[in-house]
């Protein structure tokens, strides 16, 4: 039971420092967005890149295998500082956004306006769904271990399925000059890239020890054991990053 | 002469906390630059850029890359300079009103610096990535790292130092030591352009596809990483402003 306060006795406070911690939060939020934008769009480039560019990356083997692995470290790290020193549970799903807001401007005004790739060939991957549950798990639990666990495992199994109705589509068959192609091959064969030949391409080829069809759900749960380690070593590495300290010289 | 003192001193204690000008017209000045150079890309990447061993290449790209270097290097001597040549020398006898205002003044620098790293680090980095895929380089000055290696990451260089000198010459909260994340967040991602040395080493005998996950790359990421350590400065200054704002502003 809580008390019933009836709203016309409560006034919000409007004096100047009201307003200018209001104004102090919309700073801290545009350096927090376009920081994070900046270094987290670096390091996913740079680590998991070709799989997020190329519709004919987005493998079964590999790409559900290394792009959760990657991108629960920014989330991790800043949910550290977020939610430790400021008790708000956004810091997974706000690097994730800022993520995703960063590689659709540059998919859009590069890659398609500049050069004229088609857009449905450099789609990026999401993974919003994983950091909010991420997010709300560390709300729910404040737990770091329990979020590592179950967080940083559904972080990964829920890769795959999400990003399922935005590809799928490209996985239909074609025959193309007496081959069996999907869609997305087609497109990585039809517009040229230059410094792309198809050998370079690290994706699935089959192995004589791969049963079935469980070539994603063992991916998935592979990559669900690997967050699940990444996320407390990156939470320390966020942790680490939102020192304080001082030195007297360098 | 007498009223003319008094007025200014009048217009000083008035002076708005946070100068949203200052604010909105160092945001601009990227977005206008940046806009510019995206569609100087956009008609002289395809005119003149395609080929370095020709006249034009020289004229519309190779001039660009010897005019901004001697710009830049100015431009960070010219700010830096100026910072320090004016610091404060009796910083830690300013008013509480006056240290707020600063505070203010030199988030609109680290506003300005996670705008420069958006550029830098996420839109005109993994641009190189689709010009790498239009064209089979002929240089390492190309069009694209003539603008991401040579313009967008000295821009951030220098903002972020500028960031920093501003903190340490105004503030009383960086007056002793140095504020080791601060630091981090600076050099960190200033070394990505010395990386850029063992990149096109890379590139010139090593990695001969434009494979952009490829290990060759990590030293951009790991410098990247340092850009985390800005939390450390949020920190720093949360507990700063909150201090202030707890005392009178007056």
């Amino acid at each position: 039971m809580s008390a019933q306060i009836p709203i016309s006795t409560f006034k919000p406070y409007r004096g100047e420092k009201a307003r200018l911690a209001r104004a102090y939060d919309y700073l801290i939020l545009v350096l927090a967005l376009f920081l994070f934008i900046g270094s987290f769009h670096l390091h996913f480039a740079l680590t998991v890149g070709d799989w997020d560019f190329w519709v004919d990356w987005k493998d079964r083997q590999w790409w559900p295998l290394v792009t959760p692995l990657i991108g629960i470290t920014f989330p991790a790290a800043v949910q550290a500082v977020l939610w430790d020193k400021f008790r708000l549970p956004l810091g997974a799903t706000l690097c994730v956004a800022a993520l995703l807001i960063g590689t659709w401007v540059t998919r859009v005004f590069a890659y398609h306006y500049w050069n004229y790739f088609p857009i449905n060939m450099v789609l990026p991957a999401t993974m919003i769904p994983g950091a909010l549950v991420l997010d709300t798990l560390l709300m729910l639990t404040n737990s770091l271990t329990i979020t590592s666990i179950f967080g940083g495992a559904a972080f990964a199994l829920l890769f795959y399925p999400t990003n399922w109705p935005i590809f799928g589509m490209f996985h239909q068959p074609v025959e193309v000059a007496n081959s069996q192609l999907t869609i997305a091959d087609l497109f990585g064969f039809q517009y040229i890239r230059t410094g792309m030949p198809e050998y370079l391409r690290i994706i699935e080829r089959g192995t004589l020890r791969t049963y079935g069809q469980y070539a994603t759900p063992l991916s998935a749960f592979c990559s669900a054991l690997l967050c699940s380690l990444m996320y407390p070593l990156w939470w320390h590495i966020g942790k680490w990053f939102a020192d304080t300290r001082y030195l007297s010289k360098i | 002469m007498a009223a003319t003192t008094e007025s200014v001193k009048a217009d000083a204690a008035e002076a708005p906390l946070l100068n949203q000008k200052n604010l909105w017209a160092g945001i601009s000045l990227y977005l206008v630059f940046y806009s510019f150079i995206r569609w100087y890309e956009g008609v002289y990447g395809w005119s003149a850029g395609l080929d370095s061993f020709a006249p034009e290449f020289e004229t519309y790209w190779m001039n660009m890359l010897y005019i901004e270097i001697v710009i830049e290097v100015l431009l960070f001597a010219g700010i830096n300079g100026y910072i320090w040549k004016t610091r404060d020398r009796k910083v830690m006898s300013i008013t509480p009103r006056e240290e707020l205002r600063r505070h203010f003044t030199h988030w609109t620098w680290l506003v300005c610096y996670g705008w420069a790293i958006y550029w830098g680090a996420s839109y005109f980095t993994e641009q190189d990535g689709t010009w790498h895929q239009t064209i089979v380089r002929d240089t390492d000055f190309t069009p694209s790292h003539i603008i991401e290696f040579y313009l967008s990451y000295p821009i951030y260089i220098i903002t972020g130092s500028a960031s920093f000198m501003y903190a340490k010459t105004r503030l009383p909260t960086y007056h002793e030591g140095l504020h080791l994340m601060y630091l981090i967040a600076v050099i960190g991602p200033f070394m990505i352009l010395p990386n850029v040395g063992l990149n096109e080493w890379g590139h010139t005998f090593w990695f001969m596809e434009e494979l952009f996950v490829a290990p060759l790359h990590y030293g951009f990421v790991f410098f990247g990483w340092a850009a985390l350590a800005v939390m450390g400065v949020v920190n720093t200054e949360v507990m700063a402003i909150a201090k202030l704002l707890k005392k009178d502003l007056a």
